[in-house]
């Protein structure tokens, strides 16, 4: 474990350094979480009768998904890891006493973690100064932020769980393009990250259940400003960590299956 | 007025200081130091056409940034320099014309195309005409043993084969400098062996001006005879290789295999070390008669067995490097 | 040019050489692409307009700049990559050449799975105007072609500030995604619905609003001022800055180093 621990450190010391980087990623993230709101702002200007979210509360459900963008973004493209897969460096990982899969694991979740520390604490100070109609809300009931608080922590487990299948699968594809940018194109839809999951279409949002994505940050954001019930939302986080179940073992396994491949075919 | 002539090039950088630790990180997120790091300081040296000038020198010397400033990527801060009639970083479009560039560690050949296609783009870069374009490659593949390897996808290549296309690839359009940056790094022997004999006898049938930087000495034993020395900026030694080694070559290993001990104090000796079956004694040969030497000590301790070395020019540049503080 | 024509064939060639790849690139830049146009889909099945526009002249827009972003991601990959160019230091290599540097940077790279996403947005454009009535005229035919090309060089003019950023810092690029992505996210939506404050932002700073606002207007026969059919040609205007600014930050490349 203190293997892990410290592997997590040196990552978090590493992504500290890009200090402009930081500044810019939250000018960046501000903007953007400007832009979506102004587009909603517009059409909630020009009517409509039956809406699933009323406007502060997907206001703030924007705004959230702007500052811990990095706890649920489920992009991910990191040279050093792929082209370790693909130049096949990756027997040498092999000498490592340590399992690679965890490895990874913490390795994701250390870049992902650092980035937050950083930007979301002062992001979300700077947003409840902001003016109304752009303000983020508080959450819609103590019960309903400790219920956040719990599925935002099982969403980025189950975040990392997803992209530390990234790697194993390029190293069956050799293309880091491919099959994962599929799957980063799907989840970028069925995470909420353009559209919250309430807006889409009946037969989608059934499709939309079966798929670990929404449990990501659709699920945590939409108790927070309450559009999910107390109840509702205990029934997600055990989805929720069915799903981190699932996916690790997933991983564990597939990673060992190919490592076993790596060494027959000599690194 | 030699070929290349450069006067008192100064250039620095400013560079942000590095710190460790968690804590040192976190404060320099938001306040970062700089300082000023100059990497030339009033260099100046000539080189005539045709010559072959191993420029070498430690890491972070300043080598690559008269390279850079050479062959016109980088602006001094003061200082001439005049190739020929033209100052590199005037008028760069004209200039790179006449000179190619070899860089041992990054590759100008389109990795997953066959290196003729390469070359066939490096044609309309540099407006080579059709006919001297084919008779110029014919001539470079025939040099360097190509023919079998410029149709087959660079990536497939092995390092020696690669290295050898980048070079035909420097030289279509028959530059009249050619900047060669490790040519030779990570090449086998025989690879090694067929680019310096290549290198060699395109300076001698087109008079190509070469300027070598390199850490590889045996580059520079085989094919400069100059040498310019570059170290903390400045340049050190501006001279041929002979009499670098003439000045450091009175220095003798003497390995002298005994179990007895050895005590000896006689002028001459700069250096004992144990070792595992006797010592190894550095000797000035100039202060110290090698067969005086064995004989005093012939006369201490029973002798086994003796070995005596040349300097290399390996130990030379260390030791230069040491001497130098560098 | 003809270098520059010459990389893009190389670049053809070397993609051949991995098909499968390219054929799983090509699929996925169509699920992305797919996505984008599915978000407006998805609104307007909750909200029948955007402040008087209806979905059809919505995709309208929305083809147009993906069109012009799409162009310059397929053609200018080089550009909107120039960081790596510094990083790796291509770009030194690029000074060694006896060619124009800008388009030597533009035929760096080229993407052909983006191409996928320029055959959508014609695809897109094409239904938009099959459901829209419009009243052709040679007018209306010019500023159509004035739209999609202002939207090329609105796009290209915002990779060569980003890139002549890449010469003073490489850290930071982020900020390059409010002018590229996030405007382009704004401008799929006629730049006018919004607050004023944003409206004068892409009109004055980045001329979204004369690919997609004001000719639109003219194009869907809200207005017949034939200036604001004509007002695209601004963004040629705009061009000029941004090339000396790209041309000056090489001379300062020469003088700083990387």
């Amino acid at each position: 474990m203190r293997a892990y621990l410290s592997y997590f450190k040196l990552r978090f010391i590493t992504h500290l350094q890009y200090r402009a980087a930081a500044w810019a990623g939250i000018a960046t993230q501000v903007f953007f979480g400007f832009v979506y709101i102004m587009v909603y702002i517009a059409f909630y200007e020009s009517g409509s009768a039956s809406l699933p979210m009323q406007l502060p509360q997907l206001i703030t459900y924007i705004w959230l998904n702007q500052a811990l963008l990095s706890l649920v973004n489920l992009f991910y493209k990191d040279q050093e890891l792929f082209s370790l897969v693909k130049t096949g460096n990756i027997a040498y990982e092999l000498a490592r006493p340590k399992n690679m899969y965890f490895m990874w694991y913490f390795k994701i979740i250390g870049e992902r973690l650092s980035k937050v520390v950083l930007r979301a604490i002062p992001f979300i100070i700077f947003l409840m100064f902001l003016p109304e109609p752009y303000r983020i809300s508080l959450p819609a009931s103590f019960e309903h932020f400790l219920l956040f608080l719990s599925t935002m922590t099982a969403g980025t487990l189950l975040m990392t769980s997803i992209i530390a299948l990234y790697p194993i699968i390029t190293m069956h594809t050799l293309n880091e393009k491919g099959v994962v940018g599929i799957i980063i194109s799907i989840s970028d839809i069925f995470s909420g990250l353009v559209v919250p999951i309430p807006f889409f279409p009946k037969f989608l949002q059934t499709i939309s259940k079966c798929m670990p994505f929404q449990y990501v940050s659709d699920l945590p954001f939409r108790i927070y400003v309450g559009n999910i019930g107390l109840q509702e939302g205990l029934i997600g986080l055990i989805i929720q960590i069915i799903w981190i179940i699932i996916l690790i073992t997933l991983g564990y396994i597939l990673m060992q299956k190919s490592l076993k491949k790596v060494v027959v075919q000599g690194g | 007025m030699s070929y290349i002539e450069v006067n008192h090039i100064t250039k620095s950088f400013k560079v942000a200081k590095k710190k460790s630790g968690l804590k040192e990180s976190f404060k320099s997120f938001f306040k970062r130091d700089y300082k000023i790091v100059e990497a030339v300081k009033d260099i100046s040296f000539s080189i005539e056409k045709g010559e072959i000038v191993g420029y070498i020198g430690p890491n972070g010397a300043g080598k690559s940034t008269t390279i850079k400033i050479l062959s016109g990527i980088l602006t001094p801060d003061s200082g001439k320099c005049k190739v020929g009639k033209q100052t590199p970083w005037i008028d760069r479009k004209e200039y790179v014309k006449k000179i190619g560039v070899v860089f041992g560690q990054r590759s100008q050949l389109w990795w997953d195309i066959p290196a003729e296609d390469t070359f066939d783009l490096l044609k309309d870069i540099y407006d080579i005409p059709e006919e001297r374009y084919q008779k110029t490659k014919e001539e470079l593949v025939e040099k360097l043993n190509l023919k079998d390897i410029i149709n087959v996808p660079v990536r497939q290549l092995s390092l020696g084969q690669r290295m050898r296309c980048e070079i035909a690839a420097s030289l279509l359009h028959e530059p009249e400098i050619l900047f060669l940056d490790e040519p030779t790094i990570g090449l086998d022997a025989i690879s090694k062996q067929l680019v310096r004999d290549f290198i060699k006898r395109i300076n001698k049938e087109k008079k190509t001006t070469i300027i070598l930087t390199t850490h590889d000495m045996s580059d520079i034993d085989a094919l400069a005879k100059r040498i310019i020395l570059i170290g903390k900026g400045q340049v050190l030694y501006d001279g041929s290789l002979q009499k670098l080694k003439n000045n450091y070559a009175n220095k003798k290993y003497i390995t002298v295999n005994t179990k007895d001990a050895i005590n000896i104090r006689t002028k001459g000796v700069l250096k004992k070390e144990k070792t595992k079956d006797g010592y190894l004694f550095t000797i000035d040969s100039k202060e110290l008669n090698i067969s005086d030497f064995l004989n005093v000590i012939s006369k201490k301790v029973q002798i086994e067995d003796v070995e005596i070395d040349n300097e290399n020019l390996d130990n030379m540049i260390v030791n230069l490097y040491e001497d130098l503080k560098i | 040019m003809k270098v520059y024509l010459k990389h893009l064939g190389l670049h053809l060639k070397s993609l051949l050489e991995y098909k499968a790849s390219f054929i799983t690139s090509f699929l996925s830049q169509i699920i992305v692409f797919f996505s984008y146009y599915f978000i407006i889909l998805a609104l307007f099945t909750k909200f029948d307009n955007i402040k008087g526009f209806t979905l059809y002249e919505v995709l309208l827009c929305f083809a147009v700049i993906q069109f012009g972003f799409a162009f310059n991601e397929s053609f200018a990959r080089g550009l909107d990559h120039f960081d790596e160019l510094i990083i790796k230091g291509e770009f030194d290599r690029i000074l060694l050449r006896p060619k124009n540097i800008l388009l030597q940077v533009c035929g760096y790279e080229a993407d052909y799975t983006k191409v996928s996403r320029l055959i959508q947005a014609l695809i897109v454009l094409v239904i938009a105007l099959i459901n829209l009535k419009i009243e052709w005229s040679i007018m209306k035919v010019i500023t159509l072609l004035l739209m999609l090309l202002s939207a090329i060089a609105v796009f290209f003019s915002i990779f060569l500030l980003a890139a002549s950023y890449c010469f003073i810092t490489v850290q930071g690029l982020e900020v390059r995604n409010v002018f590229t992505a996030g405007g382009k996210h704004m401008a799929q939506y006629p730049i006018g619905v919004f607050k004023k404050g944003f409206v004068y932002f892409f009109t004055f700073i980045i001329p979204y609003a004369f690919v997609n606002y004001y000719p639109l207007l003219y194009f869907l026969g809200k207005t017949n001022n034939p200036l604001y059919a004509l007002s695209p040609l601004l963004v040629f205007v705009y061009l000029i800055p941004c090339f000396l600014i790209f041309y000056k930050g090489t001379k300062r490349y020469a003088s700083a180093g990387s």
